[in-house]
């Protein structure tokens, strides 16, 4: 069921109706009943690998609690007779095991997600390899299912059995209340990516219905929409236009549909996750912010800790800490001590484990050299940014003083976006040949008239529809501006007289219904103008 | 804590450590200058900081480090 269908708006009717009428302590069982009904509705034999997953890691945390009981024992059992040696013998004992079993649930969970989700990259690569080197075989291309959300299921899970390993959080007894966790069906389609300390308790808990909470969580919801349905589908088919046919376009129309999708990915995706997080407020549920007004950000590292929060925070805990602290890391940042000097020698390490980092978020986002493309860029500017911030401040600013200028920080955002687009085009483009070739038209072919030649008029947007396009991203930037000079515009909105808050609802309401983009050949806003 | 305030100060001079004790939630410090704290923690104190000890809660304030930082000398 996507957010934007009918199914779905009567499902969440009949869940809310259910989840605050039957007794709050069983609160969570309807919200796991109602997200294994969603995610079966979208596939019955996927919901099997959702199962395993469920099962795998629930059983996974089990066995290493009952490690930690064993151990426990046997050092209570010893008391004062074992020896400062026994007992470090038996710490590491205890941590081998536990390390062979989240080893094992690692190994399991991940190797599902990269065979359905990779195999044929990886034989379509190696077929050209060996047609390359004349070899006369090929491996198969097969047809896989790709469950539903696995990226994030399976990212979410394997957050909670390496926190059990790290101690960080208590095995949980209940497998039943733990499916809710694996499965909870706003975040599964698209994130975020929740940590079981934060979303399980909550989960869990008993909620009682309170209207301010609701009405929140109703106003985040039909901001999503907003940002979805008028946006986002609507700045969509330019984007297609463009990127379909890019060889009857010059230079800077591709730029500009470019700078386009940006908004376009922007207000889908943080749509998409206000009407989940809209979702779980109303149930009383925080999911965590997965965007922080990405286009305020001063630098390309700024930029990751504003968008997909939830995927850098997670390949920040689980896979560049881990890796930047291993001894293999500690011991390379040795010998490259000695060999390129003290500065450099302590960083190549860092920039070896950010590389690694960006290259898993990269090829998080599919199967396609354009997204190792993508990973690598982003990795190599956030590290150039890291070794020439200082030295660009001091030429540009001058003293001190001018570090927070207003100005020198918009020249840093517009430079950022600047280096997102060009990321972009790697993101959106058919594959990496396509986006090199479009990037080499953009700066090859250069028509600076572009914006009074009125192509973009031509583009499957008649005036109107391009002028609503503007007029709604003027309406999202003036709410993020204000929600990053830190106006809480919901609770802002509470406090205004009854008319002025209902006649702002109604609009809301009706430019979704009306100005929403609802699939291809019905463009609502067409059944207004056609009238006059 | 003078130690550990010159190590500070090397690694980040525009940070003032001694007042400052929300470095990790107001995000004074990212996480490549933790990587680069922790190397050299680990290098002054001869201490193995894991991934288990990278919480807020311990790199948060000056006094937070120095205490992270005594704990992980004592258990060894």
């Amino acid at each position: 069921m996507s957010f934007t269908s009918f199914e779905f708006f009567v499902f969440l009717l009949i869940f809310f109706a259910v989840y605050f009428l039957i007794p709050k302590k069983y609160q969570w069982i309807v919200t796991l009943l109602a997200s294994y009904i969603f995610y079966v509705y979208a596939s019955l034999p996927a919901a099997l690998f959702l199962i395993f997953t469920t099962v795998s890691t629930f059983y996974t945390g089990v066995l290493m609690g009952k490690a930690n009981e064993q151990y426990a024992k046997t050092l209570a059992n010893g008391g004062d007779k074992l020896t400062r040696e026994q007992k470090k013998l038996y710490k590491a004992e205890n941590k081998d095991k536990k390390h062979q079993i989240l080893t094992a649930a690692l190994v399991a969970n991940f190797g599902i997600l990269a065979f359905l989700k990779y195999f044929n990259f990886f034989a379509s690569s190696t077929n050209s390899l060996l047609d390359f080197l004349s070899i006369d075989t090929a491996l198969p291309s097969l047809s896989l299912l790709l469950p539903l959300g696995i990226s994030f299921y399976t990212f979410q899970s394997a957050g909670y059995v390496i926190d059990v390993y790290r101690g960080k959080v208590a095995p949980d007894k209940n497998i039943a209340k733990f499916a809710l966790f694996v499965s909870y069906f706003p975040q599964i389609v698209q994130g975020p990516i929740g940590r079981y300390d934060e979303l399980a308790g909550q989960l869990y808990a008993p909620h009682k219905f309170d209207y301010t909470r609701v009405k929140f969580g109703l106003q985040l919801a039909l901001w999503g929409f907003f940002k979805k349905l008028v946006i986002a589908d609507r700045a969509a088919i330019i984007v297609n236009t463009v990127f379909d046919n890019y060889l009857d376009y010059k230079g800077l129309t591709i730029f500009f549909t470019v700078l386009l999708y940006c908004f376009q990915i922007y207000c889908d995706f943080s749509g998409g996750i206000d009407v989940a997080r809209g979702i779980a407020q109303v149930m009383g549920i925080e999911l965590r912010k997965n965007f922080e007004r990405p286009f305020f950000a001063t630098s390309v590292a700024d930029f990751w800790r504003r968008w997909h929060i939830s995927l850098s925070e997670w390949t920040r805990d689980y896979i560049f800490y881990p890796l930047s602290l291993s001894h293999a890391f500690a011991r390379l940042g040795r010998s490259s001590r000695k060999i390129l000097g003290t500065y450099l020698g302590k960083l190549l390490p860092t920039f070896l484990a950010m590389l690694i980092t960006f290259l898993v978020v990269g090829i998080w986002h599919g199967a396609n050299w354009k997204y190792v493309a993508y990973g690598l860029y982003n990795g190599i500017l956030i590290f150039m940014g890291i070794l020439f911030e200082p030295f660009l401040s001091r030429v540009f600013t001058q003293d001190n003083a001018k570090i927070n200028s207003f100005s020198w920080r918009f020249m840093k955002i517009l430079g950022t976006l600047f280096l997102i687009c060009i990321g972009r085009y790697f993101s959106r483009a058919d594959d990496l040949m396509t986006a090199l070739r479009m990037l080499k038209r953009t700066f090859s072919i250069f028509n600076p008239w572009v914006l009074s030649e009125g192509v973009f008029s031509q583009l499957g947007l008649n005036e109107k529809n391009l002028e609503l396009l503007l007029v709604s991203i003027l309406v999202l930037l003036v709410v993020d501006i204000l929600q990053e000079k830190g106006y809480s515009l919901r609770e802002k909105i509470a406090e205004q007289n009854i008319v002025f808050r209902w006649a702002l609802y109604f609009t809301a309401i009706f430019a979704v219904l009306i100005f929403g983009v609802y699939g291809i050949d019905y463009v609502a806003t067409d059944f207004i103008y056609m009238g006059f | 804590m003078e130690e550990l305030l010159r190590i500070l100060s090397d690694l980040r001079p525009d940070v003032d450590f001694t007042n400052n004790n929300k470095l990790i939630d107001d995000g004074v410090l990212d996480s490549f200058d933790i990587i680069s704290l922790v190397g050299e923690l680990s290098e002054q104190y001869d201490i193995e900081v894991g991934v288990e000890n990278l919480l807020p809660e311990n790199f948060n304030s000056a006094q937070a480090i120095l205490a992270l930082v005594q704990r992980l000398q004592d258990e060894d």
